[in-house]
Formats: structure tokens, C-alpha cells, sequence
């Protein structure tokens, strides 16, 4: 098996990253703008638009585990800590603000915000448990 | 876990950056293991070795023995 090194593993990321990125700014950006020249936007089309935003995320997020799964051990076991922390803030978030919803204590919440606050989340663990160094 | 890295890597003039680039680890990681924060895996440590061509015991202090000869003694 290659062994991976960690320059060779950050340079494979940012590769992916980069265009990952722009295809789903370009997706978001011009399917919203794209559904608002509709006076009664069409469900297959919202719908084609809400997958064609997913889907960089999803290939996002392969690109992320794969980026664990190559880096040096000690990036690894910072960046697996703070993936696994942002997700049980993220879950324990889900579980709070859903039963504050089924007693009526809050209204609605739109369940896309729970994506961003998991990156936030992630990215700050990552940060305070020592990822800043790697900054 | 103490180790002689810090003293290894300065006799020989390397910098942190140096040494990650030989063993293929971060900046972050040499500093990381050099201060004690983080243990290496046992691959990481053989290469290690191998690199200052020394033996694991040499480089590495095993904390948990040294205090069971102390209090032994």
C-alpha cells in the first residue's frame, strides 16, 4: 500500500476541494436565481435544484473522510475528534430544538440550518483541540 | 511520553519542518510528539528511529516503567 504522506494528502484535498466548492456556489446561486424568474416555480425544478445543490456537499463530505483517512495520524485523530464533537453537538441540537417543536415552544425551524451548524461546530472542536496549529 | 526527539533533531540541525518532511507527518505532528501532547503510533516511532538511527527505547522514555523500577527500588 502507498503510504500517503501528509503534503501529498492536503494537496489532494484543496484539489477536490476547490472545484467542489465553486460547482455548488454556481449550483446554489444561479438554481435560486434560475427559480425565481418563475411566477409559480415548478416542483420538478425546485426539486432538480435542491439535488443539484446536495450533491456537492455529499461529494464534499467523501472528500473530507477521505482526506482522514490519508493524513498523518495525529491530523487524523484531531480532525476524527472534531468531526465526531460537531456531530453530537449537531444531533443533541436536532434532539433540543425538535422537542422545543413537538411542545410548541418554538416555532418551525428550517432543517437546512442544521448543515451549516454542523460545519460550524466541527470547525470549532477541530479548532480548540488543537487544530489551530495546523492553521 | 518523554522523548529525545527535540535534542535529536537539533543535533543534527534539522528544523521541525525538516523532520515532518522526512517522516512524511505535519510540522504539527513533530511538534505535537516533541512536546508530549501525542504519543506516536508504533510505525511512526520505527520510522522515527530508523531515521536518527537509533533504538525505540532510546528515543522514547517509557514513563509507566520508570516508575514501577522507582517504586521498586
Amino acid at each position: 500500500m502507498t503510504q500517503q504522506t501528509f503534503k501529498s494528502a492536503s494537496k489532494r484535498y484543496w484539489r477536490a476541494f476547490v472545484p467542489i466548492m465553486l460547482v455548488y456556489l454556481v449550483a446554489t446561486l444561479a438554481g435560486s436565481f434560475y427559480l425565481k424568474t418563475f411566477e409559480v416555480e415548478p416542483v420538478w425544478l425546485q426539486t432538480t435544484v435542491a439535488v443539484a445543490c446536495t450533491l456537492p456537499m455529499l461529494l464534499f463530505l467523501f472528500i473530507q473522510i477521505r482526506y482522514f483517512l490519508e493524513t498523518d495520524e495525529y491530523n487524523q485523530m484531531i480532525q476524527l475528534k472534531g468531526f465526531a464533537i460537531g456531530s453530537a453537538i449537531t444531533v443533541g441540537a436536532i434532539f433540543l430544538i425538535g422537542f422545543l417543536q413537538m411542545f410548541h415552544v418554538v416555532d418551525q425551524v428550517e432543517v437546512f440550518w442544521f448543515g451549516p451548524a454542523f460545519f460550524i461546530a466541527y470547525g470549532l472542536s477541530t479548532y480548540l483541540l488543537g487544530g489551530r496549529q495546523l492553521l | 511520553m518523554k522523548n529525545m526527539i527535540k535534542a535529536l533533531r537539533a543535533e543534527r540541525g534539522w528544523s521541525q519542518a525538516a523532520l515532518a518532511d522526512q517522516l512524511g507527518v505535519s510540522r504539527q505532528s513533530v511538534n505535537a510528539i516533541e512536546t508530549g501532547k501525542y504519543d506516536p503510533s508504533l510505525p511512526l516511532a520505527f520510522s522515527i528511529a530508523r531515521l536518527f538511527e537509533k533504538s525505540i527505547e532510546e528515543i522514547f522514555e517509557d514513563e509507566a516503567a520508570s516508575n514501577t523500577e522507582l517504586a521498586a527500588e
